[in-house]
């Protein structure tokens, strides 16, 4: 049994908003242990990426976990300095972003923002950083890495800003690496490339990644594990095979079913029938229950507890 | 759809689309973007056409030229064996009663302080088609039509969920009765669960409505989904057009071999190396010599550097341009049913 790199109990996030506060994350647990790599699933406002940014400690100023654990190495990440945290992230913890464009610094160009963490984290002089970043570029397939160290991110292509990203993230060899939707804004035979490459980086290396997305396509590539969120909450976990042929929360088959396939035309897609539910205004008992279709009265009274149906398979709902 | 009877409802030739970069105080034009460069394709009556393509291939252009809303340089489209360059304006007009549109997203598509019932009344009123009672009866059965409930009338489009907007817009485009609706991207920013929902509204309409969509999107299952036909641009040109089916398991383009095959498929099962294709997208403002895809294709020869392949139907209904289309090579990038044990 490996040991488990990061462990998140009854996690709990909420928002200050004018109409007082709104919690986004409900309660979330899992872990991740050495050398894995966790998907977390979920459509928008499911709490995947307030998740992400809680454990990085990087919520918006008017965001605050206000319950649970959140244990790195042993290490409990919510009684921290701020000093102290910085000393983890980027350094142990790093992470990806969607939209690198937005993530990268337009006034500095590249170099200078590959050697800022070598500097800051390993003590590194100016030219040993500078071998150490064109290095990394390298390591992600950059073309000419030499001469990219001196342009700016808007004199790059996207798929090229992705991967000087992820050279940055993997500069100082983190334990763990969150990547957030990290091919959703990229062209389809970029994303295969980038996809390709955090293959090669996860066979090579023995860093944990949490990879969040919409798309599970992208996580029957990379995932070895999986947690399905819903309105703010984890509603099934199953090992990536299992969940595949197995899934069980009405709400994981919904979501299977509603990707048109490939490989497999149907007449009519399966549609999950309604929305997400606002987070100012969720059901009581089951969150899923006014889009699901199994759901009735009891349903509603009760709100079914993250249930394990075998050691690594659990599930969020009375009906199945 | 097997029985389609080929009634072309609209025809591209020869269409070219290039917008000038002007720089400087005196605006001087020292290049050119080639958007479109040279598309010729058919659209039948009551079909979905898909067009396909990464960023810059030129294919969103294509669609405005098609409603109307971009000049072309060069070349003609005709809609109903007219041609929309030498309409008058009063024709121009009327056929764009006809030629409608569904946008990518569908909050800066719609005007935030018009209220549901104003925004789905609003082409019938500029039309002149509808006002006072009949214009709310007219708005109350499209409302319905796209499944938005009676009550919502006097809403704002901020108080809608993504899915809920996209039914708006979909409602006014098709308040003036049109026979072709351009779809740009109609599903791309919508979650799974409701993209499933508006693909499923999109067919339910084409039967219901006898619309032709031309289904311009740069997601491939989506497309495969929707779609009867499908062509693949890349650098503002056609590489490949074909039926639904043989795009998917006979492509002849390298280009569409490799794009078909990127396609993450979701389930773990069928983890597999990707084919994949070197390079970035070249910018079309100075598309490579010959062959545009010639620098990311495995197969290119001095050959495709020189010369234009011209875009040809070599099976029949199946267009390719290419010099050396994968003609009697396994192509097929889908799992066979047998593979999934």
């Amino acid at each position: 049994m490996t040991k488990n790199l990061l462990e998140i109990e009854d996690l709990k996030v909420r928002f200050k908003t004018e109409d007082g506060y709104i919690s986004t994350v409900n309660g979330v647990s899992f872990s991740v242990k050495q050398g894995e790599t966790l998907a977390i699933v979920g459509e928008s406002g499911s709490g995947k990426s307030v998740t992400s940014l809680a454990l990085m400690g990087i919520l918006p100023a008017n965001g605050e976990i206000y319950d649970g654990k959140v244990t790195f190495e042993d290490k409990n990440l919510r009684t921290l300095s701020k000093k102290e945290y910085r000393k983890i992230r980027g350094n142990e913890i790093s992470m990806i972003f969607q939209e690198p464009m937005t993530a990268l610094n337009p006034v500095f160009n590249i170099g200078y923002q590959l050697r800022e963490t070598l500097i800051l984290h390993y003590d590194m002089t100016k030219e040993q950083a500078n071998k150490k970043g064109i290095e990394m570029l390298e390591t992600v397939g950059i073309p000419d890495a030499d001469k990219v160290m001196g342009r700016f991110p808007h004199q790059l292509s996207g798929g090229m800003r992705q991967r000087v990203m992820i050279a940055m993230a993997l500069s100082c060899n983190p334990k763990l690496l969150i990547a957030d939707e990290p091919t959703t804004a990229l062209d389809v035979t970029i994303q295969a490339q980038i996809l390709t490459l955090m293959r090669n980086i996860k066979e090579k290396s023995n860093t944990s990644t949490i990879i969040i997305t919409h798309d599970l396509g992208v996580v029957a590539e990379l995932a070895d594990r999986v947690i399905v969120m819903y309105a703010g909450e984890v509603v099934e976990e199953a090992p990536i095979y299992e969940l595949f042929e197995n899934p069980l929360h009405p709400y994981t088959k919904g979501l299977m079913a509603s990707i048109p396939k490939v490989h497999d035309v149907v007449d009519e897609l399966y549609s999950i029938e309604g929305t997400v539910p606002n987070p100012s205004n969720m059901p009581s008992g089951c969150k899923f229950y006014p889009r699901c279709p199994l759901g009735n009265i009891e349903c509603t009274k009760i709100h079914p507890p993250l249930e394990y149906i075998s050691a690594d398979h659990a599930k969020r709902c009375i009906k199945v | 759809m097997n029985v389609i009877e080929k009634n072309i409802i609209m025809e591209v030739e020869d269409l070219k689309k290039h917008f000038d970069i002007s720089k400087g105080f005196i605006k001087k034009v020292n290049s050119k973007v080639r958007a479109v460069d040279g598309l010729n394709f058919q659209v039948y009556k009551g079909e979905t056409l898909g067009i396909v393509g990464e960023s810059g291939c030129g294919k969103s252009t294509t669609g405005q030229l098609m409603l109307g809303l971009l000049d072309a340089t060069e070349g003609h489209i005709y809609f109903q064996d007219r041609d929309l360059a030498e309409m008058t304006q009063e024709e121009l007009r009327l056929a764009r009663r006809d030629l409608q549109v569904i946008f990518q997203d569908p909050y800066s598509s719609l005007n935030p302080r018009m209220t549901v019932e104003e925004l789905i009344g609003e082409p019938l009123i500029v039309h002149g088609i509808a006002k006072g009672e009949e214009l709310k009866k007219q708005v109350l059965d499209l409302m319905n039509l796209v499944g938005l409930q009676k009550h919502q009338m006097t809403r704002f489009p901020h108080e809608f969920s993504g899915g809920q907007r996209q039914r708006i817009g979909i409602a006014r485009a098709l308040a003036l009765k049109p026979k072709v609706i351009v779809c740009d991207e109609a599903v791309s920013a919508l979650d799974v669960s409701i993209q499933a929902q508006i693909l499923n509204l999109l067919k339910k309409l084409q039967k219901e409505l006898d619309l032709t969509y031309i289904f311009i999107a740069h997601g491939l299952p989506a497309v495969r989904h929707i779609s009867d036909r499908i062509g693949v641009m890349y650098l503002g040109k056609m590489v490949e057009m074909a039926d639904r089916d043989e795009i998917f398991h006979h492509p002849l383009h390298p280009y569409t071999h490799a794009l078909l095959d990127s396609v993450p498929i979701p389930d773990p099962r069928l983890r597999k190396e990707h084919l994949l294709i070197e390079g970035e997208i070249p910018s079309p403002t100075n598309p490579p010599s010959g062959c545009a895809f010639h620098p990311r294709c495995p197969f290119a020869t001095e050959h495709c550097k020189k010369v234009t392949p011209e875009y040809r139907e070599i099976l029949p209904e199946h267009y390719v341009a290419c010099h050396y289309p994968l003609v009697d090579k396994d192509t097929d990038v889908l799992p066979h049913s047998s593979d999934k044990a």
